[in-house]
Formats: structure tokens, sequence, C-alpha cells
């Protein structure tokens, strides 16, 4: 695992520095809508971040945020 | 719960901030953008998990977080989170220092007792350590060490095995 | 994209381009274009047809021509909002003559992020940023040399909003903005004030700017404040906040509705009834009947729905469809997942982009995927249709939508399910335009491998899907009205006009509350009338039963099932009703202040009207009578301001000259709220010689005993030195203050705010619910306002109440929480932090068990983190499918099967 992890940072870091993946926890009503607003707009920002939609803030458990981190994400944004 | 999420990250040699917890409402999609441009810079800035200042590598953070996840879902530490949850909701005092302080006092002892646990049964499954490997591996001193090992063993969990310990 | 005209682009108040096919802004609903017809070279020359040509979709039609049609309905409803205030009265401060003077509306689209300058705000002769900006306000309002003597109620609060974001994007930024009143009189309004100015160090300025001169490429005012001095200053750019116009074709309205306009061409209506114009059946919401903001507008909104919805009871449900779906397949729904990934291309929205062929290929390498196909339009009605024979023709069971955001499109493909039997909690939806095509434009590639993720997530999350269950309750046809006052008659009348039964519980001995103490209405109106008019109709009314003497002591249950306890005489009964309508009231506030109490030439403003209605006697002597405002308001008792006294002294203050003549009145202030059409009656009063003297909060008026009599000292800006006025009767503007509401606050859950009102839901989006189902809000509970507001609230409010008495049963959203009893250790966490009171523990043997209240629910989530047991799942977002979700992003690099 942690081999093909350091493998994939290698490639990550010979591209262009260095490419986080960076998991997001949006809540349904405010972030994500957010987000999507954002889109509508075309406003432009990173595409680092992959999103988990959630129906709040308060469902996300302190576990789902240490698995991600586990898993090997460089980064966890939860917005609310 | 993300304090708790960034203390239990500090606890395992994660950079707490790497985790963050930000508000946009609907109508905000140029703060959203504000806050994710500035947030992918942060986690650029801090490097690769295992990678920043202080964190250990890679696979000592998978393994002390696999012990943590195990920890967040176990019956004791969450009674204390949420024991914890509903007296800040009565009080309705959700400054970020008396969060923190909260955490640190009422939460992570046993959060951090639990994970070291969780991890030595982690650390066991390849074969038998002595204490003083396990304590260098799992980050905690001797005293802590000694106590999971204890209460390991009175569950069978772990017995001792000549010098060291193995899986029970 | 294609259309070769360029056009102004009048949603950015000209100062932008665009094209004549176009959406007016990126929130507009329908979301879809329309050509300008005025400027299309189709339409008016015969040439291009470009658009038509390169649509994809075919969704362009030329043939089209205009229809008259035909309507029968049974009520009409009003709502042509406001107009525009003419150029040249804006012409009279330079506008059009200096291009750096705007109207506050080019200057909210100057600050607007999405705008014309991206929310850069810049001059629009050199287009360099300014320095100094100077707000004038009361541009084409409180003057009557353009025919607006109104107040249009709203430029106060939006000028300091839009300098607020005007100094958040530049803190540098020196924003003065220039007053005759500060008119922050709405709810919250004077807290979100008093933030502006200390924040972000607006300056305010109390004087009339009557002219702009430009100077040197810059802009010079000169004003005489409150101490007659005069002074000068030199601004980049001048903000003017142009008032609220009525419609250009009011009158046009009015001669077609053939309703009676006011001496301003806004829709005539009356204190008691506000929504209704003189016309029966025809309604009217929103700035034509008056100026007003948001929140207003759309209180008075659902208002309307109540009064045209009382007209058409009878015919409720006669012309309705009901929709039938095939039973679910719950045998294949059983099957191990098979899954169908449709990748959506939106046209060029996201195939402009992002790889979508590569993506569906992927799509194909994921476990359990048995379908994978890409669509030019996935929600174009023929396309759902193809995706609905795709389902059954490949017995799917789980659907994958890789396209836009499921907050807009979910629904739509849920009904996709349901039409082929499938359960509408079996779809996930990659949403690979909003947050993927749209924002990485210009990085396709990332932008393909992003998709790729996301669609490996969504299909990770529907291989655990589960079917919900789509649960509704029966709902118990009464509401419970709690307040007998206007607004509580004025709800409970209109429920009961809409078919329903109600009752209305009243805590003193009769009906009638606040009003009953009312004697004259803003617009001098006997107000003994209105009251008598809404109690007769209120006992005449067999839908309602009235329980006076009765207080609220608990009430359990939750929308469509509430069961609430009274107590009535030393008794206590239970009611079962649908919904509730709070409309407590608040009270006239009692102050210990300037001899209130001491002295019974003292009065409140209340007081001095009974007196007056009894007779002039009481003014015999009386030649000098002073009013001073904000007692108790806007200050150290009660931080708000009470919205409604400055126009109860200045109507007081115009009967007392009636009265007495001779007599000299003085009005004390801080700064004169009469707003709307009330300035009217401030302009009279000034007229008829009452004097204004205003004051600050640094130097409050004393009251000092003289003798037997009272003298009022108050510092005159004007001469520069303190004044003492004899003053024979002395009335205070007490303002109001809210009833006992925590007691009741605590039994729904309902919260506060920190001036002791119920808060609504959402000030804008549902200004009369409060947040818990069920339960919704009107008149001075709600905050302090004139009689004509609570009644358009209670209306809004009974709007509300009867949706869910008139459909019968309440769907209960599915996903929601669940306990496992086995596991669940009673402990009580979850019951104690759930928002929405929805989680309750019950006695199950003899343990406790936590019991979701699912009707109640709103799937937040909450009580699934924080149980320690993990015994709460939640519907469409359990552990194992968050979890699924994040393996799946991590990919090869989770130690977990993803």
């Amino acid at each position: 695992m942690s081999a093909q992890m350091d493998n994939n940072k290698e490639n990550a870091m010979a591209q262009e520095g260095f490419d986080p993946r960076i998991l997001g926890f949006f809540c349904h009503w405010c972030c994500y809508a957010a987000a999507d607003s954002a889109g509508v707009s075309r406003y432009q920002y990173p595409p680092n971040v992959r999103v988990v939609r959630v129906m709040c803030t308060g469902r996300i458990d302190t576990r789902f945020v240490l698995e991600a981190f586990k898993c090997g994400a460089d980064g966890v944004f939860t917005g609310g | 719960m993300a304090e708790v999420a960034r203390q239990a990250l500090a606890d395992a040699g994660v950079n707490p901030q790497r985790m963050s917890l930000e508000w946009a409402s609907a109508a905000e999609g140029p703060r959203f953008v504000e806050l994710i441009t500035y947030y992918v810079n942060k986690i650029k800035g801090l490097g690769a998990l295992g990678q920043g200042e202080n964190e250990p590598e890679a696979d000592v953070i998978a393994r002390r977080l696999s012990a943590a996840v195990k920890a967040a879902g176990a019956r004791k530490p969450r009674t204390a989170f949420g024991t914890l949850a509903k007296k800040m909701a009565k009080s309705g005092d959700y400054s970020p220092e008396a969060v923190s302080e909260a955490v640190r006092t009422k939460v992570m002892p046993g959060l951090r007792a639990e994970r070291i646990a969780e991890e030595i049964l982690i650390c066991l499954a390849d074969g038998a350590k002595s204490a003083a490997d396990l304590a260098a591996m799992t980050g905690a001193d001797d005293a802590e060490v000694e106590k999971a090992l204890t209460a390991l063993a009175k569950k069978k969990a772990v017995r001792e095995e000549g010098a060291g310990w193995a899986l029970g | 994209m294609y259309c070769p005209k360029v056009v102004v682009d009048t949603y950015n108040e000209r100062l932008d381009i665009t094209s004549a096919t176009h959406i007016d802004y990126a929130q507009a609903i329908p979301a879809s274009y329309y050509i300008d017809a005025k400027e299309c070279l189709r339409l008016n020359y015969e040439t291009c047809n470009l658009c038509a040509q390169t649509c994809t979709a075919k969704a362009i039609d030329f043939s089209q021509k205009p229809k008259k049609l035909k309507l029968d309905v049974g009520a009409v409803v009003l709502t042509p909002g406001f107009g525009k205030v003419d150029d040249s009265v804006l012409e009279k401060f330079g506008y059009g003559k200096y291009p750096d003077v705007v109207t506050s509306y080019e200057f909210e689209r100057l600050t607007c992020a999405s705008g014309p300058t991206e929310g850069h705000v810049v001059r629009l002769s050199d287009h360099r940023e300014p320095k100094k900006i100077a707000f004038l306000q009361c541009v084409g309002s409180r003057d009557e040399t353009c025919g607006n003597g109104y107040c249009s109620t709203v430029c106060c609060m939006y000028a300091l909003k839009e300098a607020s974001v005007a100094k958040e994007h530049d803190p540098d930024l020196d924003v003065t903005i220039f007053f005759m009143d500060v008119r922050t009189q709405g709810k919250g309004f004077d807290e979100a004030r008093k933030r502006a100015v200390e924040k972000y160090g607006i300056n305010v300025v109390r004087a009339r700017v009557p002219r702009v001169d430009e100077i040197d490429g810059r802009l010079g005012l000169t004003w005489v404040t409150d101490d007659g001095k005069s002074h000068s200053g030199i601004f980049d750019m001048v903000v003017l906040s142009v008032g609220l116009d009525a419609p250009e074709d009011a009158q046009k309205i009015a001669d077609i509705a053939k309703i009676e306009l006011n001496n301003y061409e806004f829709c005539q209506t009356t204190p008691g009834q506000p929504l209704a114009t003189s016309r029966d059946g025809i309604y009217v919401a929103g700035a034509f009947q008056g100026p007003k903001d948001i929140p207003e507008s759309v209180t008075q909104a659902s208002g309307v729905a109540a009064m045209a919805s009382e007209l058409l009871a009878e015919g409720r449900n006669t012309r309705t469809v009901t929709l039938t779906y095939p039973d679910e397949d719950t045998a294949l729904e059983a099957e191990e997942p098979r899954i169908g990934v449709f990748v959506c291309h939106c046209g060029v929205n996201i195939a402009g982009t992002v790889d979508v062929k590569a993506v569906r290929d992927y799509a194909g390498t994921l476990p359990n995927v048995v379908l994978y196909e890409d669509t030019l339009y996935s929600c174009s009605q023929d396309a759902l249709k193809t995706i609905a024979g795709k389902i059954k023709e490949n017995r799917l069971n789980r659907v994958v939508i890789a396209a836009c955001s499921p907050r807009t499109h979910e629904p739509l493909f849920q009904e996709t399910l349901r039409s082929v039997g499938l359960n509408p909690a079996l779809i996930e939806m990659a949403n690979i335009r909003d947050q993927c095509a749209w924002v990485h434009a210009q990085e396709p590639e990332a932008a393909t491998e992003k998709s790729k993720d996301l669609v490996r997530m969504a299909a990770a999350k529907a291989r655990l899907l589960e079917p919900l269950e789509q649960p509704t309750v029966d709902v118990t046809p009464s509401a419970l009205v709690i307040g007998g006052g206007a607004s509580g008659m004025g709800a409970a009348l209109s429920i009961a006009e809409q078919g329903y039964k109600c009752v209305l519980v009243e805590k003193s001995d009769k009906l009638g509350g606040n009003l009953a103490r009312l004697t004259w209405t803003m617009d001098g109106q006997d107000a003994a009338k209105v009251l008598k008019d809404l109690t007769s109709r209120v006992k005449k009314n067999k839908n309602i039963e009235v329980l006076l003497e009765t207080e609220v002591e608990a009430i359990s249950g939750y929308v469509g099932n509430f069961s609430t306890t009274v107590s009535r005489e030393g008794k206590t009964e239970i009611i079962n009703h649908g919904v509730v309508v709070l409309a407590t009231g608040g009270k006239e506030y009692k102050p210990n202040t300037y001899l209130y109490g001491e002295n019974n030439r003292v009065l409140t403003q209340l007081e001095l009207e009974q007196k007056l209605k009894r007779g002039k006697s009481f003014l015999k002597g009386a030649n000098n009578i002073v009013m001073i405002q904000c007692v108790g308001s806007r200050g150290d008792d009660m931080s708000h301001c009470s919205k409604l006294c400055c126009t109860q002294a200045v109507k007081n203050a115009l009967k007392l000259k009636e009265a007495k003549p001779d007599a000299t009145v003085y009005i004390l202030y801080r700064d004169i709220r009469t707003f709307g059409f009330y300035e009217d009656l401030y302009r009279e009063a000034r007229k008829q010689g009452v004097q204004f003297i205003r004051y600050t909060l640094d130097r409050k008026p004393e009251v000092l005993k003289a003798g037997r009599g009272i003298k009022v000292r108050v510092y005159d800006s004007l001469i520069g030195e303190d004044i003492d006025i004899p003053a024979n009767l002395l009335v205070l503007s007490t303002g109001i203050a809210p009833g006992e509401n925590e007691a009741l606050a605590k039994i729904i859950k309902a919260p506060l705010t920190s001036d002791g009102f119920f808060l609504e839901a959402h000030a804008k989006l549902r200004p009369v619910e409060v947040a818990v189902d069920g339960v919704y809000l009107c008149g001075l509970a709600h905050g302090p306002k004139s009689l004509e507001e609570c009644m358009a609230q209670a209306k809004a409010a009974a709007a509300k109440a009867v949706i869910p008495l008139a459909k019968g049963r309440v769907a209960v959203a599915p996903i929601v929480s669940r306990v496992n009893q086995d596991t669940c250790i009673g402990c009580g966490i979850c019951e104690s932090l759930c928002p929405f009171k929805a989680i309750e523990i019950v006695k199950v043997g003899k343990k406790r068990k936590a019991q979701t209240i699912t009707a109640s629910c709103k799937g937040c989530g909450i009580c699934a983190s924080h149980c320690p047991t993990l015994a709460i799942s939640m519907g469409g977002f359990t552990d194992d499918a968050i979890m699924a979700q994040i393996h799946a992003f991590a990919g090869d690099n989770c130690g977990e099967e993803a």
C-alpha cells in the first residue's frame, strides 16, 4: 500500500510540484449549494477536491475524517 | 466534531491544519471559491500526507489512523464526545477556546487510550513485540503502553510472551 | 453562444453587454435562454437563424406566434412590483452628466461578484478604483418636488448593505452616507446598521445634499448639518439611493382591473385589509401596495394566496390530477446491484471540457456496472424516456447519473425511476457539470480525472443504496391559534374561511389583545371598528372555537398530529390539531424613567389616545406638550426599534393640534421613522407647526420636576445649548416589548431572537414559519409592527398553515434517521442534540430507547454522528455508504476494498 502511495506521490511531485488529493464533505443546503452556484457563475478553482454530499455537516462522523486520511487524503475540507 | 477530528489527527501525528471546517451559504459562490482556492494552496504548502513538518511516514500514519478510526467508533470515547456535545448545546458556549479545552480534557484522554490499545493490536498482528517497541511504534509513553497492555491482557486480547507481548 | 447580435445588458444596468439570446442572470428561473424579440436579427430582419441551426436540442422554433389566451379564474393577484424614478429627478444630482454619479442599482451590479466588473467597484469615467464614495439618500423619495412625497422604506438599509459590501471588498475605502433620518426600522435592521457602522467604519451624516458639482474630475458636495454649519467635501464617486416609484403602467393596470390607486399611483388599501384592492376578488401584494422590502413582500405574497384560497375554498381539489406509479419491483431491488451509469454531455456544457466518452468507458470498469452510456441531454423528455427504457431492458436496480447537481435534477431522475417501478432512493448523481466541467474549464484533463473519481464514488455509493420508504402521515384537519389579538383573529378567520376548523385560545378574558387598547389606526380610522368587525366575524364563524382564559401548557407531536394540553378554569384539556399558529402578541413597554408613574401628567402614547378619545377637557391649559421618542426602544432596555412609535407620535401630535390648535407640540426624536406613506403624516405635522428636535444618545433629554409641573431639558444643536421646555403634558413613545415568549418557545422548541421575539425560519424565504415544521408565526410575537403589517402577516401564516391541512397527508422525507433499538442504550444524547425535536426516548419493555419521529426528522444526521453505540443510521447516507465513497475516493491507495 505504502509503496503504491509513494509511487503516486512521486508521480504527482514530478508533474507540477505536488497535486494534493482532497476529500470534501459538503452540506447539501449550504456549501454544496454554494459550489453549484460557483459553477453557474463559471468561477474557476483548483480541481483537487472530490465531494461527498451530506445533508448537514452534523452528519460527519469523526471516523469519516480519520478514514479519509487513513486512505491517503492530503486534506479534508468540510463545508457547512 | 471538527475539533475532535483535529485533535485525533494531531494524536496520530497528522498536521491538524489538513482538516478544515468552513461555512459558505447557498448564495456565497464567490466565497466558496475563495475558501477552496485558499485551502488547496494551503495543502500544497503542507506537502503530501506524511511529508509535512514533523509528520511520520505515510504508512505509520495509516496504521495510527486505522487504530484511531476504530477508537472513534468505540463506545467509551463516543459517549464522552456525545455527552460533551450535549453539554455545549445546553451552555451555548461554542468559543474556540472553550471547545478546544473541553475536547482536550474530556474526549481526548479516552480516545487516545483507545487508539493506543487498538494500535498495539495492529502492531502485534505480525508478531510479538517488546513494550518499548510498542511505545516507539504508537508514539505513546511507557506508562500509557503499560496501562493499555494491562487492560488488553485482562480481556485476554494480548498475553506476555518472553520479554515481550503477543496477541492473546 | 453563437448569437452574433450584441445588445446592452439591461440586467446589469446597461453596464455590460450580452447577446440577443441570453439568460438574464445565473439564478433566473427557468434557467433557460430566451431571445430578445426587439433585438433578434431573425425576428426583425429575417436573417441569421444561427441559433436555431446550432441548437443540438432543437429547442428554438421561430414559427411560434403570440397568442391571446382567455383564462377563467376565480381570483386575481396583482404583483407588478415597483417602477423606476424618472431620470429627470436624478439629473438634479448630475446623473447622466457626470459618469461617476451612479444609481444604487448600478452600484449594486458593480459590487456583485457576477456583475460586469466581477465585484470590483470602479469609477465609470476612468475605471479606476474610487477612494471616497458618498451615498445620497432620499433621491426620488420624501421629495414633493418630484411628486414622491412618501418614503421608499428600503433605501437606508440597502445603502448600508451596499456600503458594507464595498468596504468588505476594499477596507481602505472611505464611505459616507448622507441621511435625513436613518430609517432601519425592520426586524434586526438596527442591529445590522450598528454592525455596518462599527465594523466597517461607515460615516453617517444627517444632512440632505442638494446638488453635485464636478471639480477637477471629482465630485464636490456641500451640506448643512443640524447645528446649522455648512460643510463641503470632494468625492470620487456619488451613489444615488434611488427610491421605489409606482409601476410605470400603474394607471393602465388600474384601468384594466378597475381598482383604485392612491395619490402616488400605488394600489389603494386599508390598514385592516392591506391586501384587498377596492374590487372584490382582486388582491395585491408587494411593492405595488406600497414600498417595502423582501421579507414583507414575501409575507404579503403568502397572504394573498390565503385570500384567494378563502374565495376558492369550495372549489378545492375539483380540478386536481393524481399521478399514479407502477408497483415497486422489490424482488429486482433485492438482487445483487445491477448499476447503469449514464454520463451526460449537457450539450457542450460538460462535453466541452470533460472527455465524456472516456468517463463512460471508465464507468464500465467499475464493479456491478452492467450498463454504461452517454447521453446528449439526460434531462430532456426523450432522454428520460430512453433511460426509463434502458432501466427496464437491462433490469437495472441502481442508477448513476453523471451530469449536473442533484439539488436541481435529482427529483426529475427519481420520477423516472418511479415510473419504471424502482424506488426513487436508488439513484446517485455525480455532479460533473456544476462542480467540475464549469469550474475547471481551463483544465480538461484534470476535469476528466475528477469526473472519473466522482463517478467511481457515486457507483460505490449506489451499490449500497437501499430502497427507502416513502411514508406519509394523516393530518388532523384543524389548527390551533395561540393568541386572540388582531393577528390571531385574522389568522383564525382566514383558516376558517379556507374551510378548516380552528381553535383560538386566548389567555385573557376577551378577544382583542393590543388592538383593544388602540384608539386610532395609523390612517386615523377608529380602531374599535376594526376590532368589532374582527370579533363579530370570529364569533359568527362556525369553524372557529374560541377558548378564553385558556393557557397552553404543553404541545407534543409533530406536523399533522399535534396534541396540546391547555388549562382552563383550573382544568386541563387536550386539543388535537394538525398545525399551530403563534400569535401571542407583544406588550407596551412600561418605563421607570421620565417620572412615568410618579406624575399623572406623564403618559404613554396609548394612554394619551385613550384620554383624547374621551374628550379634550384634559388639554385645558396644556400649552406645551412634549413627546419623547425611543423611550425603551433602541436603548439599554430594548435594543430593537419598535417601528411604529414615530408614526404613532406624529399621528397623535396631529390629533392634539386638531383638539387644541394653539398648543405647541414638541417631538424629541433620534430619527423620525415614518416610513412608506406615513411620511405624509410627518410632513403634515411639520406644516401644522409641530416642533421636531433631534437628540443623540449621549445627550438624552432630561425630565425635571419644576414645582408641581415638569420641565424637559434637551440639547438644541442649532443654538448649541440646552433648552428647557415647561411641559404641561409629557407623552412617552415607549415602544413594544416582547410578550412572555420564553415558556412557549421552550414548549415548541422554537428559537427566540436576542430581543425576545420569535425567530422565523428564514427572514426572506420563510418569514412566517418557525424552524419547527407545522408551526407558523404572525403579529407582534414576530416583532414590532403596525396593524396593517400584522393583518397581512396573519393571512400569510394562515396560508402556510392550511397547506398541510389541505393536503390531508404530509409526506415524510425519506432521508430520516432510524434507530436500531437492539444496540441503543437509551443515553438520550441524540434526543438532546436534535435541532428539530425529532427524536424521543420511549420505554420499550423496561428499557429506555430512542425513537425517530420521522415526520419531524430533517435528515441532518447529528444523532447518527453522536451516537455512542452507532445505533442510528441515516436513510440514503448510511455509514457504510459514506465509507464506501471515502474508499472509492482513495481508489487504489486505500487498503480497503474500493
